[in-house]
């Protein structure tokens, strides 16, 4: 334990001593200030004495409370710790372990009475200290400004730290064993982006094509509906351009369900970024009985894979349930066996050189 | 501080290092060591020395648990290669050491102190304690980004030391330091065997082996050479020079030990006139008496007369030159 310790409080000097890590930090504090700066009124958003008005968020709408939460999950997580953080805190930690390999710097650990596997984890656990740290400062104070400006003290908001650390360390993982294979730091950063790109890409791909095959199926099922609706028939015309569109839809069915098997394989094996972060939308905004910010209202054109006869609402209803019919577990759990497949191969490696 | 007696007790044969067969082949080709045998005894300054790539650090490395040996047969501090007890008692500072430069001095001896597992207290204390032994209190608390190589040699003595080791495992630890530091290093060094610890000194000067070392060994592509003091590893150098007034008595050329150099080829300085120099290879002080005896009943003028032996510097380069062709290894490991 004494050893475990010294790495981390080693870990914690090595962050503080970086101007970067001081950076982040103001510029969380910074995005939370703007979010205390945001206002919400009867007619809309306010922000230093000027009010925008808006028709979607106003307190006939959304209570003070959801507003903020929204800002927090949609604004906070999803895009300053999920994105913008996340980039800073690899730029900073991707050093850790070509820096733990070097020669010179790895004989001074290994010369201690300590495990090679022990001191690996242990050095990449002090790697995930950079975001856990950050996502800590950034919720505490998100918490006070959801309690202060928003009224109500939500304490699953800090449901936040270990979900955004693991979304970094789903990365870190693969920074951590490009950087003891090629012993680079600039190599880990950008390979990891890189991946980081590519599982970016998978996920989205798997969404786009899982909402295609919805509206597919819920196309199908109001064309059938309206087909055998007794009580308002339809017309000879109409019953034969939804007779011809049904055929086409179904003759279709077999290649979105294809395509999507395919996506949906892929990803599996995939850590899930996306979908890690969105369990916060989830625990954050299902547990305050929010809307969702996608389930706004059935106005507006249909997406590019939307269904012609379905409201867009439906629509929307129905591929949010279908992601969330996912259980948590699976998300957590086949990231959790990618992280440690990879982690595991990087301490295999670690453990088996000669420096 | 560790006793002689304690030092002994870490090693019931006396031997703080006693390693057998070692070797270590890198990758399929690079063989850097070729079944090694190296024995160390407990409380002695002890040199590895050798060429470039001879497998010094890979020896070292090895001992350290940073190497892992293709065979090791053996002990440190009786205990086997790499147990982790054993690495509690050894204090190590490689060569080309990376120390976090964001640390101070203070902080780097502690670190090390913990992760070899000494008690807060402890090694709060011993580390004020070791950086004014090596001169570095007034240093202690500023961060290594502003040391010198030297100074931050000197804390990696420090942190060597942290743990009360009873071996001390020393790669290259005057590089970079200066002539005034290498001597404060070397005293310090001297203290460190007179407190009845080990130290293992892997340097490539020689005269600073020459200085402080009891026994050393020389290591060449991959295989050790030499071992013993320096004395016995010299003792078939060692030969007896007598300068005498005149040409070269006719009994000298009878004798296959004894060299004549005439006086034209003679490097000594202050002999005038005509001379020879007599060289008797293998003969000490006691041995030569009788020649001496022989030249005066001669009446010949004795000038001068001296023990002579190599130096470790000749030694060194008798080692590691081919004495089939005359001609140095190459550097590096056997392929």
């Amino acid at each position: 334990m004494m050893q475990t310790i010294a790495i981390f409080v080693s870990a914690y000097r090595e962050l503080s001593a970086r101007k970067i890590f001081w950076l982040a930090l103001a510029i969380s504090l910074f995005v939370v200030g703007i979010f205390a700066s945001l206002g919400i009124n009867e007619t809309g958003i306010s922000f230093f004495g000027w009010t925008f008005e808006s028709p979607l968020f106003n307190t006939n709408t959304t209570s003070p409370e959801t507003f903020y939460k929204l800002l927090f999950v949609n604004l906070g997580v999803d895009w300053w710790l999920g994105v913008l953080s996340t980039l800073l805190a690899l730029v900073t930690t991707c050093g850790i372990i070509p820096d733990l390999v070097a020669p010179g710097s790895i004989d001074l650990l290994l010369a201690k009475p300590i495990t090679r596997t022990r001191l690996f984890l242990t050095k990449y656990c002090t790697g995930l200290l950079f975001a856990a740290l950050q996502v800590f400062v950034f919720t505490s104070a998100s918490f006070f400004v959801i309690g202060i400006r928003g009224g109500a003290w939500e304490w699953t908001l800090f449901t936040a730290v270990p979900i955004v650390t693991f979304f970094y360390s789903l990365l870190f993982c693969m920074c951590a064993f490009i950087g003891v294979l090629t012993r680079s730091s600039v190599a880990s950063l950008i390979l990891t982006l890189l991946a980081w790109t590519i599982i970016f890409t998978i996920n989205i791909s798997e969404s786009i094509v899982n909402s295609g095959r919805i509206a597919n199926q819920l196309e199908a099922k109001e064309i059938e509906s309206k087909l055998a609706n007794t009580e308002k028939p339809v017309d000879e015309d109409e019953r034969e351009e939804l007779t011809s569109d049904l055929a086409k839809t179904l003759e279709n069915r077999p290649t979105w369900d294809r395509a999507h098997f395919w996506f949906f394989g892929v990803k599996t094996f995939l850590p899930k970024t996306t979908d890690t972060l969105g369990l916060l939308d989830r625990w954050l905004l299902d547990s305050a009985s929010m809307p969702s910010r996608n389930e706004d209202s059935n106005r507006g054109p249909q997406q590019a894979f939307g269904p012609k006869r379905v409201k867009r609402g439906d629509f929307q209803r129905a591929v949010k349930e279908d992601e969330q019919s996912r259980s948590i577990w699976w998300v957590l759990g086949t990231s959790l066996v990618f992280e440690g497949v990879v982690l595991g191969l990087a301490t295999l490696i670690f453990v088996r050189r000669d420096y | 501080m560790v006793s002689a007696q304690n030092a002994m007790n870490g090693s019931a044969n006396n031997l703080a290092i006693d390693l057998t067969d070692v070797h270590k082949t890198y990758g399929k080709k690079i063989r850097a060591l070729q079944g090694v045998t190296l024995q160390v005894r407990a409380g002695e300054i002890f040199g590895l020395l050798g060429p470039n790539g001879a497998g010094k650090s890979t020896l070292v490395k090895i001992m350290m648990t940073i190497v892992r040996p293709d065979t090791a047969k053996g002990t440190v501090l009786n205990l086997g290669v790499g147990d982790p007890v054993a690495l509690t008692r050894i204090g190590y500072l490689p060569e080309h050491h990376r120390f976090p430069t964001y640390l101070t001095g203070r902080q780097v001896v502690e670190f090390s102190g913990a992760m070899s597992k000494v008690d807060r207290p402890t090694r709060k204390k011993r580390a004020s304690e070791l950086l004014d032994r090596v001169g570095m209190g007034g240093w202690k608390d500023r961060p290594l980004a502003s040391y010198s190589k030297g100074m931050r040699q000197r804390v990696g003595l420090a942190a060597a030391l942290v743990n009360d080791p009873q071996l001390v495992v020393l790669d290259e630890p005057t590089d970079g330091v200066d002539p005034v530091g290498r001597r404060e290093i070397r005293d310090l060094l001297i203290g460190i065997r007179d407190e009845g610890r080990t130290v293992l000194l892997n340097s490539h000067l020689l005269s600073e082996i020459e200085n402080v070392c009891s026994r050393v060994a020389i290591l060449v592509q991959g295989r050790l050479v030499a071992q013993g003091t320096i004395d016995e590893l010299t003792s078939s150098s060692r030969r007896y020079e007598i300068v005498v007034e005149g040409t070269a008595p006719a009994w000298c050329a009878e004798s296959a030990s004894v060299r004549m150099i005439p006086a034209g080829q003679m490097l000594s300085a202050g002999i005038q006139g005509e001379s020879c120099k007599l060289v008797f290879l293998g003969l000490d002080a006691l041995g030569a008496q009788p020649i001496l005896d022989r030249l005066r009943a001669e009446q010949r003028t004795v000038i001068a007369a001296q023990t002579v032996r190599e130096s470790l510097e000749d030694l060194f380069m008798r080692a590691v030159t081919d004495p089939t062709t005359g001609l140095i290894y190459r550097p590096g490991a056997a392929t």
